[in-house]
C-alpha cells in the first residue's frame, strides 16, 4: 500500500528566523546529496544534512526532533559542498531556534547542565571556576604577566578531566625544556565558548568571549599557544567578530617550529609504529595538517604510517559541535570506526592533539576491545617523553 | 621578401582542432591565404580522441578526418604543426606573428610515414593519444590519420637525452631523421588573427577527491574514449587498467570539476559532459549488452537539439540506471582494485556499491596556456579564463582583427565550434575584404587522361580502418581474392586508406599501373567518396571512374561477430564494385556562373546579423521580413541574462541595416515562390503591395520562433497566470502587481519536454533565473519559487542560477507525472492561486500561495520555418525545426546547397548564440558567394527524348523541382536541369518507358553489380591472369 501524501504548509516565518540567525546560505543548497553521501553519520545510522536544510528553507524544522543536534561539525560536507553551503552555519541557526524555545532533545539533554556550569562557573564540566589551576599544583607554572611572551591557554578539559590533565602537564614540561617564556591565567582563564556557539547558545558564547577577551586585555595578553584546536579556531576565527586580533599558536605548529630551531632535544626515543588522527578543527577547519606530522618524523625511533582516510579527509572523533556532551549511544560512535581504523595500520598508538579526540579515543578503546592492542597519546606526550630525561 | 623567413598570409588561424581547421576551410574557401599553425604534432585536437559524437553517435575520427586531408591539400592552407608563438605585434590589417618550430627531429619532406623508426626505437613511453594508457614509442607518429603523417621524437629519446642510441638514422632509408635538428624560428605577417586554441579537461588528479590516479579503474571520460575506441590502448575492448579485464559493473559520476564553488572546481557548467556520458553509456551497452551502468548526476542538461530523446535513449537501456545524487570515490578495495561509491537516494538514503570501474564526467577547462596566449596577443580573459566575448559579437576578442571560436569562448559542443569558425571567417572577410583572393592559389591537376580506347584496369584498396574493419573482415584474403577477379590488376590494403600518405600511392599507383577504374573497399560514400574522387583527379583520370564498397557499415559493423560470413560479403561486395566498376563512364562536370548576392529571410537579431555579416563582406543583400518592423520575436526581450539590453541591440541593428548600402529590406514580406539553383536562385518576394523578383545566389533562412501558448495551470483563465515573456512585458512596463505581490511561482518545462514536444526550450530556464534576478532588484521582499525539472543553466549561466538561489530564489524540483497543480484558493482572507507541488526532499507535497504565476512557456518554431520546407525544399526536424546538413559538421548548412540557416529556426537558443550562428551562416555563406564560378555534379538525370510519352511522372516525383516540359519538335518532352537533380533517381523509378535514366547509376552498371552477387563465378579472371600486380 502505497503511503499517504504528506501536505506540507510552509511556514516561512519560521524560514525567517533560521535565515535571521545564521542559516540563510541554506537557499544556496541545490540538492545534490554530496552532504549525505561524505557525512561520517551515515556510517553508523542515517541523517540526512540535506533535509535538515531543506526543511529549514521552507519553516519546516522540527526543534522537537533529536536531528538538529547530530551534526559534529567536522566540516566535511563543507569542504565537499559544491554549492558553497556552509551546513555548520544551518546547524548552528537551527540550534539557535531550539536554545531559544528551550527545547534540547533526546541526546542534546545534558547541554541544560553543560550550559549552567559555563553560565556560573565557565566551564563545561561542572567543576568549580576556583579549581581551574589546580592541575598546576607542584609543577611550577608560572602566573602569566606581561612579561611572559606566550599566554598558555590550557582548556578546560585540560584544566579538568583527570586524563587530559596529564597533558597540560606534559605540555608545561616541554615548554619549559624548550625555554619558552609563557603563564597561564589560572581561575581567570574561562571556556573558550567555541563548542557552545556551534550548540546555539549564542549569548552564553558572547558572555564567555566578552569575559576572556578582556582579562586578555587586562593582563597584556599579546600571544597565544592553545592546547585545544577548539580554543585556537575560536580564538582564530570567532573572536575576530569582536574586533580583537591576538596571535594564536596551536600547541603543535609551536613545538615544530621549535624543533626546526633545535630548542627541543631529543634525548629518548619512542620505537613505536604510531598513527596520527587529524583533529577536525585543527586540520579541515584550519589547515594545519603537517606540524603535528613534521615533530613526529623528528622523533627518534617513531615510525608513522597513516590512516586511509588522513588529513582533509580525516574521520572525526565525533565530539565537535558540543557532541562531546551529548549522549551517543555505543553503535553511533564515529570514535569506534576510527580506533579500528587506526589498528587496520597496525599502529601501536594512536596519536592526536585535541582534547575530545582523545576523550572519546580513550572511551572507544576501552569499550570497543582496544585495551592491550592500541595506546591513545596527546602528541604532547610523546614530546614529553622523548624530551625529559 | 628578403628574408625567406617571412611570410605572408592572409589569415592566421591558432589551433588546429575541430574549430580551427573549419576556420581555415572556411577562409581559404573565400579565397584567403591561411596559416593553419597547431602546437601539438598533428592537426585533429581533442575530437580525434572522441570515439564517437553524440547524439547521432558518428564516429568522430571519420567525419573529421576526411577535413584534415581538405585542409592538407587545399593550396590556399598552409599547415605548421607542433610549432608555438612566441609573440605577436601590429594590428588589424597587419599583424607581425613570430613562431618557433619545434624540432621534430624528422625531415618531412623526406619521410614517407613508413614508421621504420618507430618499429625500431627501443624507447617505450606512454601514449598522449591514448591518455597514458597504452605504450607508444620515443619516436612515432601522433596518430594514424595524422596531418602531416610524420612522426616526431620527443624528450624520452636516448639520443636527446644521453646521446646514447640512434638507431632510427640508421634504419630510415630515406635518411628523414635528423637528431640534431635544431628549433626554427619564423615569421608571418597576416592581416587577421582566428584563435581556436581549444579546451583542456578538468585535473582530477590536482585535488584528488575521486581517486583519479591513485586508483587504476578510476578513469576519466576521456580515458574512457579512447577504451571504447577502436584504435584506443585495447583496440576497442573495455578493459579495466588494473587487470585488462571486462568491467561489468560501471559508474559514472557527473560534474567532476563542475559546477562548483569550492577552490580547484570550477563554477560553470561544462555543458557537454551529461551528453558524452549519454553517449558512452551507450556505447559501453553496445560493446557489451551485459554491462550494469549507474551514473549518478545532478541536473540532467539535456539542452541541445535532439539531446532530450539522445538522453531517454540511454536512461531507456536495459540495466542502465540513471541516479539523482552526487557521488563520490570511498576507496579502492583490497585485491579486486574494485571501487566503493556512496550515493544518497531521496527514499532510502545513503548507500555504497561496489564498481569495476568509475569514469568520472570531467569538466572542461580553458586551454593551459591560456594566460600565456592572452598575454601574447594582447586580448583580454574573463573571470573562468576563457576568451572575453562582446555580447553583441561573440566571435570579437578585446583587440581588433583578432577573433575567436570553439571551446576558448567557454565550454561548448562541436557544432558551435564549428559555427563560430564560420562566423570568425566571416568578420575576417568583412576585415580583409579587399585583398579577398590577392593571394590565393588554386588547385592544380594534372590533365585527365583519355581512357576510352583502354580495357578497364581495376585498382582495388582495401581498408582496415584501424582495427574497425580489420578485426572482423580478414583483409588480406579478400585482397587475394580481389586479384582474382577479371579486369582487375591490382590489389592492396592498408590501415587507413582516407589517410594523406595513403591517398598519395593510390594516386602514384593509378599512374604507374595505368589503372582506369579504382575500388575502395572501406567505410562510406558519404563522407569519403569526395576525398578519393579528389585522389583520381590527383592520378589523372576522371572521377567518376571512382567506386566504393562499404565494408564497414554494410559488414564488420553489423556483423561483428560473425568473421567468416563478413569476409564473405566484404568479397561478395567487393565483387560487386568490381563488377559496376567496368561500366563507369567519365561524366563532365558542370560550371555555374555566381550571383554574388544572398537572400536572409527573417529579420530578427540572427536575420539581421546574417544580413550584415554578409553585407560587410561585400556582398548584396535582401533581407525578407514578415512584420512590418525588424526585430522578430526579440522584440519582447528586455535584456539577457549576462544584462545585455536587447531593445537598444535591435535598435543598433536595425540602425545599421538601414544605413548599409548593400541591404534591401523587404517588410510586410512574403516569398511567393523560389526556383532556381545554388549560385543563381529566383524569389519572387510579395511586399507592401508589389511583387519583385530576386536573383540571388545563397539563401539565409532565420524564420525563428516563437513562444508556445499554455492550456496548462489556468492560462488564459486566471489574469494572475502568465508567461515568462508576458512577465518580461510587465517588468518594462514597471510592473505594478508585480512590486504589490509578496509570492510568485514559475513553473518551468510548460509545453516543453512532454511527449507532443519531445525536446527541451534550452532558453526557458535561463529566462526564469534572469527574470527572478529582476524581479528581487524590483520586490526584494517578494517571496519567489521556481518549480523545475532540471534547471538547464548551461555553461557560464549557472553562475546566475547559483545568484539567484543566494538572493533567496527557492527552487523546488518536480518529476512528471507527479506536476504542479495551480488552483484559485484563499488564505487568511487573501485571494491566492495555490501552488502544489511534491518536493522529492521532503517526500511530501509543499502547499505554496502566489499573488501570481508565470509560466515558462516552451519555444515552438514559427509558422514561417514550415513555409520554407515548400519554398526552398528543405527538410525539418522531427520537431519541426530545420534540419542541418549534418549536426557537429555542418551545423549551419542545408543538405541542398546554398541554402543555410540560423537562429531559432534551427532550434531554441539565446539572442548571443543566434547571432553567433548568424555570422556563421554568413560566414559558410561567403565561401559560395565568394567564388565566381560553383561545379555541379556529373551524376544527374537525363531524358531520352524518343522515348518520353510526356506523361509527366518524373516531374512530381522530383523533390527539386529539377524536371520541366519543355517543347521541342516533336512536342512537349521532359527536360532535366543538371544543376538542380541531386541525382537520387526517385524519377527513374516512376518513368514508364525507361525514358529517364541517371548517369553514374545506370542499367548496365547496376545490372553488372547486381550479376557480380548473383553468379560470383563469371567474374573471375582466367587462371593465367589472375594475380597479376597484385601487392600487399
Amino acid at each position: 500500500m502505497e503511503a499517504p501524501v504528506q501536505h506540507l504548509e510552509p511556514i516561512f516565518e519560521i524560514a525567517q528566523e533560521v535565515s535571521t540567525a545564521g542559516g540563510r546560505v541554506n537557499t544556496l543548497c541545490f540538492q545534490c546529496g554530496k552532504c549525505d553521501v561524505v557525512c561520517p553519520w551515515n556510517r553508523v545510522s542515517r541523517f540526512s544534512m540535506r533535509r535538515l536544510i531543506r526543511q529549514s528553507i521552507f519553516g519546516l524544522s522540527e526543534i522537537e526532533s533529536e536531528e538538529l543536534w547530530r551534526c559534529s561539525t567536522c566540516g566535511n560536507c563543507t569542504r565537499e559542498c559544491p554549492r558553497g553551503v556552509t551546513q555548520i552555519d544551518i546547524a548552528r541557526a537551527l540550534r539557535r531556534l531550539a536554545t531559544a524555545y528551550g527545547v534540547f532533545a533526546g541526546g542534546a539533554r545534558p547541554l541544560r547542565t553543560v550550559r549552567g556550569s559555563l553560565q556560573a562557573e565557565g566551564n563545561p564540566l561542572g567543576f568549580a571556576r576556583a579549581q581551574r589551576a589546580a592541575w598546576a599544583a607542584g609543577l611550577e607554572v608560572p602566573e602569566f604577566s606581561e612579561e611572559c611572551e606566550y599566554l598558555l591557554f590550557v582548556g578546560c578539559y585540560y584544566a579538568y578531566d583527570p586524563r587530559l590533565k596529564k597533558v597540560a602537564a606534559a605540555a608545561v614540561r616541554v615548554l619549559g625544556r624548550a625555554g619558552v617564556s609563557f603563564g597561564i591565567l589560572g581561575q581567570e582563564e574561562s571556556c573558550c565558548g567555541e563548542s557552545i556557539r556551534k550548540c546555539g547558545s549564542e549569548d552564553l558564547f558572547r558572555a564567555l568571549a566578552r569575559q576572556n577577551i578582556k582579562t586578555f586585555i587586562d593582563r597584556g595578553v599579546r600571544k597565544m599557544v592553545v592546547l585545544s584546536p577548539h580554543c585556537y579556531h575560536a580564538f582564530k576565527h570567532d573572536y575576530r567578530e569582536f574586533m580583537v586580533n591576538f596571535e594564536v599558536v596551536h600547541l603543535s605548529e609551536l613545538l615544530a617550529s621549535l624543533a626546526q630551531a633545535g630548542r627541543l632535544e631529543m634525548k629518548g626515543a619512542f620505537p613505536a609504529r604510531v598513527t596520527f588522527h587529524d583533529p577536525c578543527y585543527l586540520g579541515r577547519h584550519n589547515g594545519l595538517f603537517e606540524p603535528p606530522r613534521e615533530l613526529l618524523r623528528l622523533v627518534p625511533g617513531l615510525e608513522l604510517v597513516e590512516m586511509a582516510e588522513n588529513r582533509a579527509s580525516s574521520l572525526c572523533c565525533g565530539g565537535g559541535g558540543g557532541r562531546i556532551w551529548m549522549d551517543t549511544p555505543r553503535r553511533e560512535r564515529f570514535s569506534d570506526l576510527r580506533l579500528a581504523q587506526a589498528m587496520e595500520t597496525g599502529a601501536q598508538v594512536l596519536i592526536s592533539c585535541c582534547p575530545y579526540c582523545i576523550s572519546n579515543f580513550e572511551d572507544s578503546r576501552i569499550n570497543s576491545g582496544g585495551e592491550g592492542r592500541i595506546e591513545v597519546r596527546d602528541l604532547v606526550e610523546i614530546i614529553d617523553q622523548v624530551t625529559g630525561n | 621578401m628578403a628574408d625567406k623567413n617571412v611570410h605572408f598570409a592572409d589569415v592566421m588561424v591558432v589551433g588546429g582542432g575541430i574549430s580551427g581547421i573549419q576556420a581555415a576551410l572556411d577562409l581559404a574557401a573565400c579565397g584567403f591565404r591561411v596559416y593553419l599553425v597547431e602546437r601539438s604534432p598533428t592537426i585533429g585536437g581533442k575530437m580525434a580522441q572522441l570515439d564517437k559524437t553524440f547524439p547521432t553517435n558518428d564516429c568522430s575520427m571519420c567525419i573529421e578526418s576526411p577535413k584534415f586531408i581538405e585542409c592538407d591539400r587545399h593550396p590556399n592552407i598552409e599547415i605548421l604543426t607542433y610549432t608555438e608563438i612566441d609573440d605577436v605585434s601590429g594590428q588589424a590589417g597587419d599583424f607581425t606573428v613570430r613562431l618557433t618550430r619545434k624540432p621534430r627531429y624528422i625531415r618531412e619532406e623526406r619521410c614517407t610515414g613508413c614508421t621504420t623508426c618507430v618499429e625500431y626505437c627501443p624507447v617505450e613511453v606512454p601514449d598522449p593519444f591514448n591518455q597514458f594508457l597504452s605504450p607508444n614509442k620515443a619516436v612515432h607518429i601522433y596518430f594514424s590519420q595524422a596531418v602531416p603523417l610524420v612522426p616526431y621524437i620527443d624528450e624520452n629519446c636516448l639520443y636527446l637525452r644521453e646521446k646514447k642510441c640512434s638507431i632510427c638514422t640508421t634504419v630510415c632509408k630515406n635518411q628523414a631523421i635528423d637528431l640534431n635538428q635544431r628549433p626554427q624560428k619564423l615569421e608571418l605577417n597576416v592581416g587577421a588573427i582566428v584563435l581556436a586554441p581549444g579546451y583542456e579537461i578538468f585535473n582530477p588528479r590536482l585535488r584528488n577527491d575521486y581517486g583519479y590516479g591513485l586508483y587504476p579503474n578510476v578513469v576519466t571520460s576521456l580515458d574512457f574514449e579512447r577504451l571504447l575506441c577502436s584504435t584506443g590502448p585495447f583496440q576497442g575492448e573495455i578493459l579495466r587498467p588494473s587487470d585488462r579485464r571486462h568491467p561489468h559493473r560501471i559508474a559514472w559520476l557527473h560534474c567532476v570539476g563542475s559546477r562548483q564553488v569550492i577552490p580547484g572546481g570550477n563554477s560553470y557548467c561544462s555543458a557537454v559532459c551529461c551528453s558524452y556520458i549519454q553517449k558512452q553509456v551507450i556505447l559501453a551497452k553496445d560493446h557489451d549488452s551485459s554491462i550494469e551502468a549507474a551514473v549518478f548526476h545532478n541536473d540532467i542538461r539535456a539542452f541541445g537539439k535532439d539531446f532530450e530523446r539522445f538522453y531517454q535513449r540511454a536512461a531507456a537501456l536495459p540495466g542502465v540506471r540513471f541516479v539523482r545524487s552526487y557521488a563520490t570515490v570511498v576507496r579502492e578495495l583490497p585485491n579486486s582494485h574494485n571501487l566503493a561509491v556512496r550515493y544518497s537516494t531521496f527514499d532510502q538514503g545513503v548507500h555504497e556499491e561496489e564498481f569495476d570501474m568509475v569514469v568520472l564526467g570531467v569538466g572542461l577547462n580553458p586551454p593551459s596556456a591560456a594566460g600565456e596566449l592572452a598575454r601574447k596577443f594582447g586580448i583580454d580573459l574573463e573571470a573562468h579564463g576563457f576568451c572575453q566575448l562582446n555580447e553583441r559579437n561573440p566571435v570579437a576578442t578585446s583587440r581588433p582583427g583578432i577573433f575567436v571560436s570553439g571551446a576558448f569562448r567557454g565550454p561548448l559542443d562541436i557544432p558551435e565550434s564549428v559555427f563560430t569558425a564560420s562566423a570568425a571567417g566571416a568578420e575576417v572577410g568583412a576585415l580583409l575584404g579587399y585583398r579577398r583572393g590577392k593571394l590565393s592559389r588554386e588547385r592544380q591537376y594534372p590533365p585527365e587522361r583519355d581512357v576510352s580506347a583502354e580495357e578497364p584496369r581495376v585498382g582495388v584498396f582495401l581498408c582496415h580502418c584501424g582495427a574497425n574493419i580489420g578485426r572482423v573482415v580478414n583483409v588480406p584474403e579478400v585482397v587475394k581474392y580481389a586479384t582474382t577477379l577479371k579486369n582487375v590488376v591490382h590489389a592492396e590494403e592498408g590501415l587507413f586508406i582516407c589517410s594523406t600518405d595513403a591517398a598519395q600511392k593510390i594516386a602514384n599507383t593509378i599512374r604507374e599501373k595505368k589503372l582506369n577504374r579504382v575500388v575502395v573497399a572501406a567505410c562510406t560514400p558519404r563522407t569519403h567518396e569526395p576525398l578519393f574522387r579528389d585522389t583520381l583527379r590527383e592520378g589523372g583520370i576522371n572521377q567518376y571512374f571512382f567506386e566504393m564498397a562499404n565494408i564497414r557499415e554494410h559488414c564488420s559493423w553489423v556483423h561483428s561477430k560473425q568473421k567468416e560470413e563478413a569476409t564473405r560479403k566484404a568479397k561478395d561486395l567487393v565483387r560487386m564494385s568490381v563488377a559496376r566498376s567496368l561500366k563507369l563512364e567519365p561524366l563532365p562536370e558542370y560550371e555555374l556562373e555566381v550571383t554574388p548576392v544572398a537572400l536572409v529571410v527573417g529579420g530578427g537579431p540572427a536575420g539581421m546579423t546574417a544580413a550584415l555579416a554578409l553585407a560587410d563582406q561585400g556582398f548584396e543583400v535582401h533581407l525578407a521580413e514578415k512584420e512590418n518592423d525588424l526585430g522578430g520575436a526579440a522584440r519582447r526581450l528586455r535584456s539577457s541574462l549576462e544584462g545585455l539590453d536587447v531593445q537598444a541591440l535591435i535598435r543598433e541593428l536595425v540602425y545599421k541595416i538601414y544605413r548599409h548600402p548593400l541591404v534591401h529590406v523587404y517588410h510586410q514580406a512574403r516569398l511567393v515562390d523560389v526556383s532556381g539553383y545554388v549560385g543563381n536562385f529566383h524569389t519572387r518576394i510579395e511586399s507592401e503591395g508589389r511583387v519583385v523578383t530576386i536573383n540571388h545566389g545563397v539563401a539565409v533562412l532565420a524564420t525563428g520562433a516563437e513562444e508556445y501558448r499554455p492550456r496548462e495551470y489556468l492560462y488564459g483563465q486566471d489574469q494572475r497566470v502568465m508567461t515568462q515573456l508576458e512577465l518580461e512585458a510587465e517588468l518594462a512596463a514597471g510592473g505594478e502587481r508585480l512590486r504589490r505581490a509578496s509570492s510568485l511561482v514559475m513553473i518551468q518545462c510548460v509545453g516543453s519536454r512532454t511527449p507532443e514536444r519531445n525536446y527541451c526550450s534550452r532558453v526557458c530556464c535561463r529566462q526564469a533565473v534572469k527574470n527572478a534576478l529582476r524581479l528581487k532588484e524590483l520586490n526584494p521582499g517578494l517571496r519567489i519559487f521556481i518549480l523545475y525539472r532540471d534547471m538547464r543553466t548551461y555553461g557560464f549561466s549557472e553562475d546566475y542560477y547559483r545568484l539567484a538561489a543566494e538572493k533567496g530564489v527557492l527552487f523546488v524540483r518536480y518529476e512528471p507525472p507527479e506536476n504542479p497543480e495551480v488552483a484559485a484558493a484563499e488564505s487568511e482572507g487573501r485571494k491566492v492561486l495555490r501552488v502544489s507541488v511534491t518536493d522529492p526532499v521532503l517526500g511530501g507535497r509543499l502547499a505554496l500561495d502566489a499573488d501570481l504565476v508565470v509560466l515558462s512557456a516552451g519555444v515552438v518554431p514559427s509558422t514561417g520555418t514550415a513555409e520554407m520546407v515548400r519554398l526552398f525544399k528543405v527538410p525539418l526536424s522531427p520537431d519541426g525545426f530545420f534540419q542541418e546538413a549534418h549536426v557537429k559538421l555542418r551545423p549551419v548548412d542545408f543538405a541542398a546547397e546554398g541554402v543555410f540557416l540560423c537562429g531559432s529556426g534551427h532550434y531554441p537558443k539565446t539572442i548571443t548564440e543566434a547571432m553567433a550562428q548568424a555570422r556563421g551562416a554568413a560566414g559558410r555563406a561567403a565561401t559560395i558567394l565568394s567564388r565566381r564560378a560553383l561545379v555541379a555534379s556529373g551524376a544527374v538525370c537525363q531524358v531520352k527524348e524518343e522515348d518520353c510519352v510526356s506523361c509527366g511522372a518524373c516531374i512530381s516525383a522530383c523533390s527539386y523541382g529539377a524536371i520541366e516540359f519543355r517543347s521541342t519538335p516533336r512536342g512537349k518532352k521532359a527536360v532535366v536541369n543538371p544543376v538542380l537533380c541531386k541525382g537520387d533517381g526517385l524519377c527513374n523509378a516512376k518513368c514508364p518507358t525507361g525514358a529517364i535514366v541517371l548517369k553514374h547509376f545506370t542499367d548496365e552498371e547496376v545490372f553488372n553489380q547486381l550479376e557480380a552477387a548473383l553468379a560470383p563465378e563469371k567474374w573471375l579472371a582466367e587462371e593465367s591472369s589472375a594475380g597479376e600486380g597484385a601487392a600487399r
